[in-house]
């Protein structure tokens, strides 16, 4: 029988339906909690969800964009490629116009055909071609002809005319077949009848000798222009054929077209003259400098307009001394002069001591220097020349005045002491301009240097574009604003229109675009945000950003780990 | 240094404790030009940037030529393909790193890609590198751009020693290397055309006074490490400038006449050109006018596209502030 009182001889029998008894069994029974309620684990779920929901939908992209670096398309192959020179043809037509007032049109006609043919066949450089028009102009009269008339700003009719052929009927045979005008584009050819009388018998298949000739001439005008175009190509590495390469760069023209490069200054698009006047001693004190540049010097400057512009400025300095670094002027007693050794010409310019080369804005620097010796040092020359003038490479040039006055009147340097200062002044600035020395004519020489400096503008923007285009491939981490992508396309588009305007015969617009090109693309590479300091070694990576997210992560994951696991057993015990 | 309120010789910096030679004082000759009866001293060294201008984002910018237009050009390392380049580092360093003003480092490859950069932009002929700091030969592995003569003062886990005191000054004035390499140049190198070559300099060095072994990197350069050793080291050390004689009298001459021509010539040219401005047939002044408004187009668009974006901006940062208002108040309003 059960009875409901419990039994005092302390007999722990569990009772018939399973629940303990008293305290101390209630102790080793294990009660689990009350299974959860569906809602509740979808609460939790929906929580560590939610959490994982913002962390990647929110942060990951935050994170991702915050982190990276901002990088620019650039095109890429369409750089490389102009850096390999594939995209322009270089071809520099020259157009030639022919003036033949005293001949028959037939005859100027066929001379002009003739002309180009036969500077075309011969192919000696075939980036020069030669384009032959006739002018149109009245007959003119000889007698009203002046030296150097003002006809040919006219006469060709287009700004693109790089010569003029004139023929003259020659007045003697004593004369010169041919003769350049020494300012201007013009290259005189003297005739007599019996050069011209070959084409009375005009087939187009007969050879006709004065034509000839005159080929021979235009081929030897240009022709330091080509070796200086062909120097430009090799040296850049550029794939533009050259035949006769030997002919063109013989090692004499090598040698001073190497030289020309060491001496003269890159080109820019301003540069800044400086003329300064040193002196030992307290005189001269002045100098009239500027009007003997505005008469001498403002010519050559002008003529210059369409490559560069100038900005002159002047200075004196009194009692400047020497460096220490030299020996100084010795005295030479049997001729009586001070000299000066030329070891001594590099260290002559005292630099710490004379104010020389700030930065004036941009675009380099010309330095001339006048240093007129005191009293007790004059006349001062070099010892093994005997001259008062020397040119410093890609800096400017200096010279020595040795005044021949007594101490009266040697405070102010005139006009007329300073033109032949100036004339030298003019030579040293044309040699360090670059400005070639062949063909006899300066306005050639300007053309033929404008000529130059496009393609050697052209030359150097391409590579620096492909400098650009490898640079952001090496350096991965760097960043590249937009303003270098903007900078990049308009490199491009400038380049395109110097190489076309090159081809179309208008050098001066093809120089602009070519320097405009130039100017882009160098303000592309040195962009000042592109500074390579972005470097972390992965350690550092993992330091920053374990302490930060370290402690955040690991209560997500583990719950997520703890969740797919009750979720498993739950479908394993349910399945 | 010269300036800094613990240097007891304020303005003055010296290379060894004899104090002999000032680095900062220029002081020359005066005389009258014709010759140097003073007392010549070695310093008046140009000091470009100084003090808290030093830093590793200035080094690199300096290195690479990456500044504003404005900046001025007697600041800027102006080179280009034909320029040898001396850079010598001294200083606190460790494995590929160099200390910058206790605060910062140069990691050997930051380094590595400025050389590169210039190399890119073809900003040198060669370039001579000497770091004088601990471990200054981790340095040199990550450097890759050709015709770089590196050498470090000592190799990887071995430091590098100053070599002595000033007692007055407080500490030292001179590192073992770097007094031996000065050592070198005042010994040997006597006049500004040594022949004296970097591989003299180098094999000049004696481990047991300098305490360090040094390590040299030669296989950059062009030629290895023949060619370099044949290197002058006034190539690197010296500035000597060329020098080109005058022309001859003749040139002169011609110069006269062609610049009183010039001058005749552009009068003409000059006038020549106000007559044809009336003339209908000069196609130059028209040329110039038909280009004129496709250059301001263009510009126009440029222009305009950078306006858009700057609005869409200014709205998106209205809107921020708005939500954030909205969000301020509400939370003032639950609070009361």
């Amino acid at each position: 029988m059960a009875s409901d009182a419990p039994q005092a001889t302390g007999d722990f029998l569990p009772s018939e339906d399973g629940e303990p008894v008293n305290a101390v069994e209630a102790a080793k029974v294990v009660q689990s909690p009350p299974p959860e309620q569906p809602k509740s684990i979808w609460t939790r779920r929906s929580i560590i969800f939610s959490f994982w929901a913002i962390v990647v939908c929110f942060g990951l992209p935050l994170w991702i964009r915050t982190t990276t670096v901002y990088r620019a398309d650039l095109p890429l192959r369409l750089m490389q490629q102009w850096a390999d020179g594939l995209t322009c043809q270089f071809e520099v037509p020259l157009h030639v116009v022919v003036e033949a007032p005293g001949v028959s049109p037939t005859v100027a006609e066929r001379l002009a055909q003739t002309l180009e043919e036969y500077y075309n066949e011969q192919n000696f450089f075939p980036i020069h071609r030669l384009r032959v028009t006739l002018s149109d102009l009245p007959q003119y009269d000889d007698s009203l002809q002046s030296p150097g008339s003002d006809r040919t700003s006219l006469a060709g009719a287009s700004s693109n005319t790089v010569l003029t052929v004139r023929l003259k009927p020659s007045e003697s045979e004593s004369t010169a077949l041919s003769r350049l005008d020494p300012y201007e584009a013009v290259l005189d050819v003297y005739y007599s009848p019996q050069h011209l009388e070959t084409t009375r018998t005009a087939e187009s298949h007969t050879r006709w000798p004065f034509s000839d000739t005159i080929v021979g001439e235009i081929q030897k005008v240009f022709a330091e222009e080509q070796a200086t175009l062909a120097h430009l190509f090799i040296n850049s590495g550029s794939p533009v054929k050259i035949d006769h390469l030997d002919e063109i760069l013989y090692p004499q023209r090598k040698e001073k077209l190497a030289r020309r490069a060491t001496r003269s200054f890159k080109y820019a698009p301003v540069y800044h003259l400086t003329f300064s006047l040193f002196t030992p001693a307290a005189t001269p004190s002045a100098w009239e400098i500027k009007a003997a540049l505005d008469e001498y010097l403002e010519p050559l400057l002008r003529s210059f307009t369409t490559i560069s512009n100038f900005t002159i400025d002047t200075q004196i300095q009194l009692f400047a001394s020497f460096s220490p670094s030299i020996h100084g002027p010795l005295y030479n007693a049997e001729s009586r002069l001070w000299t000066l050794q030329k070891t001594d010409l590099s260290g002559f310019i005292n630099a710490a001591e004379w104010p020389l080369s700030p930065s004036i804005g941009e675009g380099p620097t010309i330095n001339f220097i006048l240093y007129v010796p005191g009293e007790r040092g004059t006349p001062l020359v070099i010892a093994e020349t005997g001259g008062t003038s020397w040119l410093i490479p890609q800096w400017g040039g200096v010279q020595i005045l040795n005044l021949e006055r007594d101490s009266g009147d040697r405070s102010m340097l005139t006009e007329a002491d300073l033109k032949q200062v100036v004339f030298t002044f003019a030579d040293q600035l044309t040699s360090l301009l670059g400005l070639p020395t062949s063909p006899a004519s300066h306005a050639l020489r300007i053309s033929s240097l404008t000529r130059s400096h496009t393609i050697s503008l052209i030359l150097s923007a391409s590579s620096t574009l492909g400098s650009l285009a490898r640079l952001t491939q090496k350096l991965p981490q760097i960043s590249i604003p937009d303003t270098v992508a903007e900078s990049v396309d308009m490199t491009i588009h400038h380049l395109e229109s110097a190489c076309n305007g090159l081809k179309a015969g208008e050098f001066n617009r093809a120089l602009e675009h070519a320097r405009t090109a130039e100017a882009e693309a160098e303000k592309a590479f040195f962009e000042p945000s592109m500074v390579g300091q972005v470097y972390f070694p992965d350690e550092h990576k993992v330091a920053v950003y374990l302490p930060l997210l370290g402690p955040v992560a690991v209560p997500l994951i583990m719950a997520v780990i703890k969740e797919v696991r009750a979720w498993r057993a739950a479908r394993r015990k349910g399945g | 240094m010269a300036c800094n309120p613990r240097n007891t010789f304020p303005g003055a910096v010296f290379n060894s404790r004899e104090r002999s030679v000032d680095l900062y004082d220029g002081v020359f000759g005066a005389g009258d030009g014709l010759g140097l009866e003073d007392v010549q001293r070695n310093g008046g060294i140009e000091v470009d940037y100084r003090g808290n201008e030093v830093t590793v984002e200035t080094f690199i910018r300096l290195l690479t030529d990456r500044f504003p237009s404005s900046y001025p050009r007697s600041k800027r390392l102006v080179t280009d393909e034909r320029s040898n380049i001396l850079i010598y580092m001294t200083g606190h360093g460790g494995n590929e790193f160099l200390k910058f003003q206790d605060s910062e480092e140069i990691g050997a490859v930051d380094l590595a890609d400025a050389f590169e950069q210039m190399h890119e932009k073809r900003r040198y002929n060669s370039i001579l590198f000497l770091v004088d700091t601990c471990q200054a030969g981790t340095l040199l592995p990550s450097l890759r751009s050709p015709n770089i003569i590196a050498a470090g003062s000592s190799k990887k886990d071995q430091s590098s020693y100053s070599h002595h005191a000033d007692q007055d000054i407080g500490i030292a004035v001179i590192d073992r290397w770097t007094y031996y390499n000065l050592e070198f140049l005042e010994r040997e190198v006597t006049s500004t055309s040594s022949n004296k070559t970097i591989g003299q300099l180098f094999d000049s060095y004696d481990p047991l006074l300098v305490h360090s072994d040094t390590e040299v990197r030669y296989d950059l350069f062009e030629g290895g490490a023949q060619k370099a050793r044949e290197r002058r080291v006034l190539d690197f050390f010296g500035n000597v400038q060329a020098v080109e004689m005058g022309g001859d009298t003749e040139e002169e001459q011609q110069w006269r006449e062609d610049l009183v021509g010039l001058k005749r010539l552009i009068e003409r040219n000059m006038q020549a050109r106000e007559d044809a401005a009336l003339h209908p047939l000069l196609s130059e002044a028209t040329i110039t006018a038909a280009e004129a408004p496709l250059g301001l187009l263009k510009k126009f668009q440029v222009v305009s596209a950078k306006a858009t974006s700057g609005w869409s901006k200014g709205v998106g940062g209205a809107m921020a502030l708005v939500s954030l208002g909205v969000g301020w108040s509400m939370a003032s309003y639950f609070e009361y």
